[in-house]
């Protein structure tokens, strides 16, 4: 399709004779709106050429052709007839421009005559309709209460009460919460389960969902959430301030861990080895490690699920250069490292211990990635950390991170991620200091998360932040 | 009226919406399967790939058209047989009753 629109058709418009006739196609030919029309549709939509029904049966303009894709252009040229009509979405053809135009006179056209239209068909609208259940609609008619999402509105935001150095887990379940899928099936209810109220992390992360998104503004504390925690990971038990990053870590085990206990059987399987819990679904990819023997050059892999990626932050040698961005970080991540001659391993053709290089790569991503930047560094018994500045971007490709395929396949995957939460952490150490949280809201609002202080940012203000954990969502989700 | 096309086809398609429902059910299949997404991904890349220079739809059609039937699932082409069959079928019982569905 042209950028700019097409001037041609500019012409056409001005001659209201023309719009007629365009108005007439598109009503009887493409959406076909009542009997009588759709009767003459079938008729006569076929290639006056080859008489055949397709493919693309196109309508001229000017005359009364029809043609398949390749006898409408050819008859186009002929005739020097410009514009052809495309009968199955109604797109416009331009001789001149060799291509398809787009003209907001077409569209406003389609979207009256698709309203008319007597039968519903997805293809001229595009999306899915909804008939309710039963239950449904009982549910729907005891909920009056409406709410409008506008730019403006704060549903999704809510502040959250510090319960003395708790910030390290208001700043992870901010993150949490507006994790886009996560969400999704928490506020669809897809987790159901008998466990009596307070022992179950899922249900509580269920009902804070409930509670985020009512469209409520008072702060909440979480307190029964971390007394699950504290009695359930009894290493983050205590009034002390916590990793918060151990804190993630701890919290998804623990979803899944109830998850996979409370789920019905059936539903719950290994599929390929990967379990089917939501935490797995979303947070699990898997890392490729490729250790390979200097002295014979063999390859052992080994496949192993991940949840996150640490990276270091630290020069690579003794004075070497310190990574400044996280593509940096990612492709020092994935850079093969020797292992040195004092860890020397078993290689299976050699039968002997032998020097070795290993190599990580990354199988498969998950769907969100999260990003934790060592900056707390044990040296010594003494804790310290490393502030080094760290630029992310928005957008990611992963792509040259992975491991390769055999044959790169003509239908690529997609590796696009997109930021949604950054944690950082201000302060000197890792039992000190104060995080808070960046999160997207509304695919392009950004808000930091200051226990229970929220205020609007912009994406310059995130990306410029330390970051700590970084938070990607993949783009395009792929069908399984 | 096409030669190829017997009459009868023709009250089918004319009649009950045939050819639109069975046009339907192939655009929701391809939505459903994920194929619609791979195609688009697929332009997108032939796009990318040809540079500064923008095909034209023509020519996407040409150079996505075979790839992109050939990524059609089997299990689409199998219901969309199966659907045709049982249009025939039907077609070749009784003087052929408003409606098909009931039969």
């Amino acid at each position: 399709m042209a950028v700019r629109g097409c001037e041609h058709f500019q012409l056409f418009k001005e001659s209201s004779s023309n719009m007629k006739t365009l108005r007439w196609l598109h009503a009887v030919f493409v959406v076909g709106s009542n009997f009588r029309y759709r009767q003459n549709k079938v008729i006569n939509s076929f290639c006056h050429t080859c008489k055949n029904r397709g493919p693309y049966v196109h309508a001229c303009l000017d005359c009364v052709y029809f043609g398949c894709h390749t006898h409408i252009r050819e008859h186009n040229k002929e005739e020097i007839h410009n514009f052809s009509l495309e009968l199955t979405y109604g797109q416009l053809h331009c001789t001149s421009c060799g291509d398809y135009v787009y003209d907001s006179a077409l569209d406003k056209i389609s979207s009256k005559n698709r309203m008319k239209c007597g039968t519903f068909k997805k293809r001229l609208f595009e999306c899915i309709s909804w008939s309710p259940s039963e239950e449904e609609k009982e549910m729907l008619s005891h909920r009056s209460k409406k709410m409008c999402i506008t730019p403006e509105s704060t549903i999704g935001l809510r502040g959250l009460i510090n319960l003395g150095a708790t910030c390290f887990m208001n700043s992870i379940v901010q993150a949490l919460m507006h994790t886009p899928l996560l969400r999704d099936y928490f506020i669809s209810k897809q987790h159901s389960c008998g466990a009596p109220s307070g022992s179950c992390l899922t249900c509580e992360i269920s009902k804070l969902f409930q509670e985020f998104y009512n469209g409520n503004r008072i702060p909440l504390a979480l307190n029964s959430l971390l007394h699950l925690i504290w009695t359930h990971a009894t290493h983050l038990s205590g009034f002390k301030q916590q990793d918060a990053h151990e804190f993630l870590i701890a919290t998804l085990n623990l979803l899944h861990q109830h998850c996979s206990a409370t789920m019905a059987q059936p539903s719950h399987g290994h599929m390929n080895g990967k379990c089917s819990c939501i935490v797995h679904q979303i947070f699990t990819g898997s890392l490729q490690s490729d250790v390979v023997c200097q002295n014979c050059h063999g390859v052992s892999t080994t496949i192993d699920p991940s949840w996150d990626f640490s990276l270091d932050l630290g020069p690579e040698t003794e004075g070497g250069r310190s990574p400044c961005s996280l593509v940096d970080c990612l492709e020092r991540f994935t850079k093969a490292e020797y292992l040195g001659s004092n860890a020397k391993i078993m290689c299976e053709t050699c039968e002997s211990k032998q020097e070795s290089t290993k190599q990580f790569k990354i199988k498969t991503l998950p769907i969100v990635i999260s990003f934790h930047l060592k900056r707390f560094e044990h040296f010594k018994k003494a804790e310290t950390k490393i502030s080094t500045a760290i630029s992310f971007p928005e957008m990611l490709d992963m792509s040259p991170f992975m491991s390769k395929r055999k044959k790169d396949t003509f239908f690529p995957s997609d590796y696009r991620y997109s930021l949604f939460a950054v944690i950082n952490h201000t302060g000197n150490s890792l039992n000190q200091g104060h995080y808070t949280a960046f999160v997207r809201q509304q695919h392009n609002f950004w808000y930091e998360c200051n226990d229970e202080v929220i205020t609007r940012a912009n994406l310059d203000e995130v990306l410029n932040s330390e970051g700590y954990i970084l938070f990607y969502h993949k783009q395009i989700l792929e069908y399984e | 009226m096409p030669q190829e096309y017997d009459a009868r086809v023709n009250l089918h398609l004319n009649v009950n919406n045939g050819l639109e429902q069975v046009a339907e059910l192939v655009h929701t299949r391809l939505v459903e399967s994920g194929w619609k997404d791979q195609v688009q991904l697929a332009c997108r890349k032939a796009i990318v790939e040809s540079g500064d220079k923008v095909p034209t739809v023509d020519e996407l059609i040409a150079t996505i058209t075979p790839k992109a039937r050939a990524l059609v699932p089997d299990a689409v082409k199998r219901e969309l047989y199966h659907e045709i069959e049982l249009i025939l079928l039907n077609l070749e019982k009784i003087g052929y009753a408003k409606s098909f569905e009931d039969v």
